[in-house]
């Protein structure tokens, strides 16, 4: 670690009916990773948004490289040196990924835009990055994952000081993060300053030197890595102990029927010949690498893509689903990986975006009742937790987990038997991911099923009942929780 | 078919353009065959004429449909401009020179209104050019005491501004526009420009959380496509002379249709300057050729609104089939 670069000090912000940053402080040192930690909504967008000139903020200073600074926008920020790489993508789907990288300091030749020179320079910074995309590929064709590569390139070819990174392993594979680790540590050498923030624990210990922890809006305090325990942070983050108690066996039982049954189902290049079973209560994990093809698998079964052959049985009765409709009236619930295309409607209220997928059983005579409708959302704003000043705030207001919240609401609030979890705890912190935990088996206990994929190993492990593990498109085993490893699974995610 | 599709080559015209120009020659066939007469060449100059100034209009539309925005002025302005700059040269004996860049000026002044409204003032694109397509009718009512603005008539004197139409036969107006169109898809695709106006269509906040800012790019492509209504106007005049004061809004939606069909998308961030050229094509020629079959020019609204239509379902079936 070196001197201190940026010093943030007394940052206050209010938005209308939410005081976001209550007197936090912040300070980063050069060539040094700094974890910042917080439940969701505690305001660690929010204070880095403050910092990159996107939000003015009440009071409080900013000192940049020992003079106080104050931006007044994004590219002011840039121009100092310091970047951030967005919790919610920030991509143009319409244009290439070199195109978007370098947007707003094109490759000039006279007037006229220099894209060979763009790609030539993008494909120079991935090979560096040692990340294999190609630049002349249309960013909507690329998956999650490596647009978020993208975008972590884009912020490192700036000339960067100081780098944020919000959340940059949600959307990220092992072996992406392993990537992106690998890049951080490099630029740390380099003597840069990097804010890092993640809800995942283990992370934190592996690339962080410090920790600041906010609670609420405010700060609680800044710790040496090394020195503390994963409990000591939670403590600080929470207040409470969390605990979570792993699943060793199956807690369905043995004769519990089949809800679901998919036959020889082919969907597109992601989806070659996949079979399973889904019984009554059970939560069956679905592992893999990203592109593995369970989230299109999913999307085939759900009716939102078309798929080529295949038969799907619901409750043992053959049934057609060619559309989300079709799903829907099936029982089936899909909650999007990629919530903010597919998840939610960012300028609608909590209160529309939970009922819209059950919109008719709130209407009376002509009319939404919207006395009932504010009553059930108010039921799952408690039951979930989520952090909103009321069923009225616009979901775009909402922090990143507090939005998965009002997804995973919109669906409880259809009472769907069967719900597929896409990555259900994207992007949510510990405390607010037991919660949902919680639910899950909760609501398995009901007799609901549900398919949940998940990309991280330690909440497959945790919450499955059965495991299948997918690779390039087959499902390449089926494991019983009471037989399942981190080894085994990882052996069949790879399989070739 | 697919290997056709993925040439290089192909590729590069873009597919469905090229299906957009075998529609317009089989069109013209078809039109040759029902109205019982091969479409001569006076037909084709009535087409020509009308697709010159609906082509200024439509290249117009284009930068601001990319953005994701709608102007449902341009008709209105250049007729305005018509108008405004006929009175100057006939009634206050204006030199010609300038009363062409007068209409010019006119639309240009009208594209800026339209920036300032919708990139600095966020009024909705569809409002505001609702506004100034009634202040472009209005003022330019105004300014001519709701008379005509008549325009020297060919083989007079000071009517040397028919050259942007015909000279000698030569059509004029559609290498003029075709230069235009060229410059356009320079813009549009290999200027800053056009890559700002694009990526605003297809993610605004991308855009602004990079560092750009969104309101001069966007308020850019208002002026670019005032500023070709006015250059339309220059063709306009050439070709109708006299110019009556309160029209203008059926060419909002030709050259609109014109630029959906070449597979522009409303939503932004994908506009294509060759497609909407052919589009402008397409719709001239519909509407000389079902004159020419001898039914009414209220027909040509039906069977417009049919091929738009199905162009764009077209377009999205394509489009959907690559994913
Ligand atoms: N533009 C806004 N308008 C109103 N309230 C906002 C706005 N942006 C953020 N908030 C509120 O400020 C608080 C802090 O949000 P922030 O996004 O900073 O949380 P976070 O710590 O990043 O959480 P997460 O881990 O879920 O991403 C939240 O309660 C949120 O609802
Ligand atoms: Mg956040």
């Amino acid at each position: 670690m070196g001197e201190v670069i940026l010093t943030m000090k007394g940052i206050d912000k209010s938005f209308p009916g939410v005081h976001a940053l209550d007197h936090v402080d912040l300070e980063v040192r050069r060539g040094e990773v700094h974890a910042l930690m917080g439940e969701n909504g505690a305001g660690k967008s929010t204070l880095m948004k403050v910092l990159t000139g996107i939000y003015t903020k009440d009071s409080g200073t900013i000192t940049y490289e020992g003079k106080e600074v104050e931006f007044h926008n994004p590219k002011e920020a840039q121009e100092a040196g310091i970047v951030i790489v967005h919790q919610e993508l920030n991509m143009m789907n319409h244009l290439t990924v070199a195109q978007n990288i370098f947007i707003g300091r094109e490759f000039m030749k006279g007037i006229l835009i220099d894209d060979a020179k763009m790609n030539e320079e993008a494909r120079k910074l991935f090979r560096q990055l040692g990340i294999d995309i190609d630049p002349a590929e249309k960013m909507g064709n690329l998956t999650v994952g490596k647009q978020q590569m993208c975008e972590i390139a884009k912020a490192i070819s700036h000339e960067a000081k100081v780098i944020i990174f919000d959340e940059p392993s949600a959307a990220l594979t092992e072996a992406e993060i392993e990537e992106l680790f690998k890049i951080i540590r490099d630029l740390r050498d380099k003597q840069l300053g990097i804010v890092y923030i993640s809800h995942r624990m283990d992370e934190i210990k592996v690339i962080t030197d410090r920790v600041t922890v906010m609670r609420d809006g405010g700060y609680v305090g800044t710790l040496i890595t090394a020195d503390c325990t994963k409990s000591d942070i939670i403590n600080m983050m929470v207040g409470r102990v969390i605990y979570e108690e792993p699943k060793t066996h199956s807690m369905v039982a043995p004769d519990a029927p089949v809800v679901l049954k998919v036959e020889h189902l082919n969907a597109g290049k992601m989806v070659k010949d996949v079979s399973f079973e889904l019984h009554k209560g059970e939560i069956l994990g679905f592992s893999g690498l990203m592109g593995a093809g369970r989230t299109e698998t999913a999307r085939a079964v759900f009716g939102a893509d078309r798929k080529e052959s295949g038969d799907i049985y619901v409750n043992g009765k053959k049934v057609e689903i060619n559309s989300p409709e079709d799903a829907v009236k099936c029982g089936i619930g899909y909650l999007s990986e990629d919530r903010k295309r597919y998840g939610i409607v960012v300028g609608k209220s909590v209160a529309e975006n939970s009922t819209m997928a059950s919109l008719l059983d709130f209407v009376s005579g002509l009319f939404i009742d919207k006395k009932k409708e504010v009553e059930v959302t108010q039921k799952y704003i408690d039951r979930l937790k989520t952090k909103t000043p009321g069923v009225d705030q616009l979901v775009v207001n909402l922090s990143g987990g507090n939005q998965q919240k009002v997804v995973i609401a919109k669906w409880l609030v259809k009472n769907c038997d069967i719900l597929i979890f896409d990555e259900p705890t994207r992007g949510i912190d510990v405390g607010a991911k037991s919660e949902i935990y919680h639910l899950m088996n909760e609501l398995a206990a009901e007799g609901k099923s549900i398919i949940m994929i998940s990309s991280e190993m330690p909440e497959i492990l945790r919450m499955s009942d059965r495991i299948v593990v997918m690779c390039e498109g087959r499902k390449t085993a089926e494991i019983d929780i009471a037989e399942a490893t981190q080894e085994k699974i990882m052996h069949a995610a790879t399989l070739r | 078919m697919e290997n056709f599709k993925n040439k290089p080559l192909i590729k590069k015209l873009g597919f469905n353009r090229i299906i957009l120009c075998g529609v317009l020659i089989l069109m013209y066939f078809v039109f040759s065959l029902f109205s019982g007469r091969m479409l001569g060449s006076g037909d084709i100059k009535n087409a020509l004429n009308m697709a010159d100034y609906l082509g200024f209009l439509a290249l117009g539309v284009t930068f601001v449909i990319a953005t994701g925005g709608i102007d449902f002025s341009i008709g209105p302005v250049m007729v305005c401009a018509g108008l405004i700059a006929g009175r100057l040269l006939v009634t206050f004996g204006w030199p010609l020179w300038i009363a062409l860049i007068m209409c010019v000026v006119v639309g240009c002044l009208f594209g800026v209104l339209n920036g300032i409204l919708v990139a600095y003032m966020g009024l909705p694109s569809f409002i505001s050019s609702m506004a100034s397509m009634m202040l472009a009718k209005g003022v330019g009512s105004v300014f001519t005491h709701v008379q005509n603005s008549n325009w020297p008539a060919s083989g007079e004197a000071n009517s040397w501004y028919k050259y942007f139409v015909t000279y000698n036969g030569i059509p004029t107006g559609l290498i003029f526009l075709l230069v235009v169109a060229v410059l356009c898809t320079i813009i549009l695709n290999k200027t800053k420009i056009g890559r700002y106006i694009l990526c605003i269509g297809s993610n605004r906040e991308a855009v602004r959380l990079s560092g750009v800012d969104t309101r001069k790019w966007e308020a850019l492509a208002y002026i670019i496509c005032g500023t070709l209504a006015g250059i339309g106007a220059i063709t306009y005049v050439g070709v109708i002379t006299q110019v009556q004061p309160g029209l203008g809004d059926e060419f909002n939606n030709n050259a609109i249709a014109s630029c959906v069909m070449g597979g522009t998308s409303m939503a932004g961030g994908v506009a294509s300057i060759g497609g909407t050229f052919i589009g402008v094509l397409i719709i001239s020629l519909l509407r000389v050729g079902i004159q020419a079959m001898g039914f009414r020019p209220d027909y040509q609204y039906i069977i417009t609104g049919i091929i738009v239509a199905l162009a764009v379902f077209a377009d999205i079936r394509s489009s959907a089939r690559k994913k």
